[in-house]
């Protein structure tokens, strides 16, 4: 596996709560706003949103429902208040850690 | 508007999956492909890109297993288990547990069950790619549950008084029997 995948499997909860952050979507969509964001960085197997959504479900970070649209039935997630606080708390961890490492990798000359 | 290479697949995931789990993964593969088939590729291409993008059968039934909700009540009734026993081994030990009017026969099927229960949580906790083998867990924690509830019935009934030990063992067990009733709604829903 390749370090950005390694690297993006650490954080694959929290990049999915931030696509859900703007409203409900379901997994085909997810995948599509992780791809539209990250480009070919994001370049997980598709497959496995699915059961990290179901995960973060039974953490109580989301809710799933089937929808019918166009005669396809769906599963749509939308974040609850937990999934909320737990996205704010991991940006809030992220910036730090990343100015940190920035501070290190790229000192002001 | 189908390939057989995403049938094979589809029906793959509906052998290794409960129906909705695969339904769900089905459906953003199908997305997937016809995606690829209206940017022009044909049908032999766009299966394959599809296919390629979602990741093979193995990793994605795979995922699906480790977020089971079996394997982690199964877990997490294995964790707690030494606890409840040690509490039980102490108390037992000092109340002189093999002087009380307890038959023999329902201390053996006692072991008996709890030998299997055991044996079905520990398959259940360590399934890797069989989802199957994780629901041996929603028959084994209504056990564990009823496990917990005769051992105290049983201790309450037989033992000549209540100990600090013995307190201490039936609390831990009516702590187990409450998480573990909790989680049976999940477990039998999957």
């Amino acid at each position: 596996m390749r370090a950005e995948a390694q690297l993006l499997k650490g954080h694959l909860d929290t990049l999915l709560l931030a696509s859900l952050e703007d409203g409900p979507r379901h997994g085909y969509a997810v995948k599509q706003a992780l791809r539209a964001a990250g480009g070919a960085t994001f370049d997980l197997p598709t497959g496995t949103i699915y059961p990290a959504l179901r995960r973060l479900e039974a953490a109580g970070l989301v809710t799933g429902t089937w929808t019918e649209d166009g005669g396809r039935r769906r599963r749509s997630y939308a974040l609850t208040p937990a999934g909320r606080r737990r996205l704010a708390g991991d940006r809030a961890g992220w910036r730090d850690f990343a100015s940190a490492v920035t501070a290190i990798l790229e000192p002001a000359r | 508007m189908t390939s057989p290479l995403i049938d094979s697949y589809v029906a793959g995931l509906h052998r290794r999956l409960p129906a909705a789990l695969a339904e769900e993964a089905a459906g953003g593969l199908t997305e997937t492909y016809e995606h690829h088939l209206a940017a022009g590729a044909g049908e032999q291409e766009a299966a394959r890109a599809a296919l390629a993008e979602f990741g093979d059968l193995t990793t994605v039934a795979g995922e699906f297993t480790r977020q089971a909700p079996g394997r982690s009540a199964a877990r997490l009734l294995l964790a707690t288990g030494p606890v409840a026993g040690g509490c039980w081994a102490a108390a037992l030990v000092l109340g002189r547990a093999w002087t009380w009017p307890v038959p023999a026969a329902a201390r053996l099927s006692f072991g008996a069950v709890l030998l299997v229960a055991v044996l079905a949580l520990l398959a259940a906790a360590t399934s890797r790619h069989s989802y199957q083998r994780t629901r041996l867990a929603a028959a084994a924690s209504p056990a564990i549950l009823a496990l917990d509830a005769a051992a105290v019935t049983a201790a309450l009934a037989a033992a000549p008084a209540l100990t600090p030990a013995l307190g201490t063992a039936v609390a831990a067990s009516l702590g187990r029997i409450a998480v573990t009733a909790r989680m049976l709604p999940r477990l039998a829903a999957r």
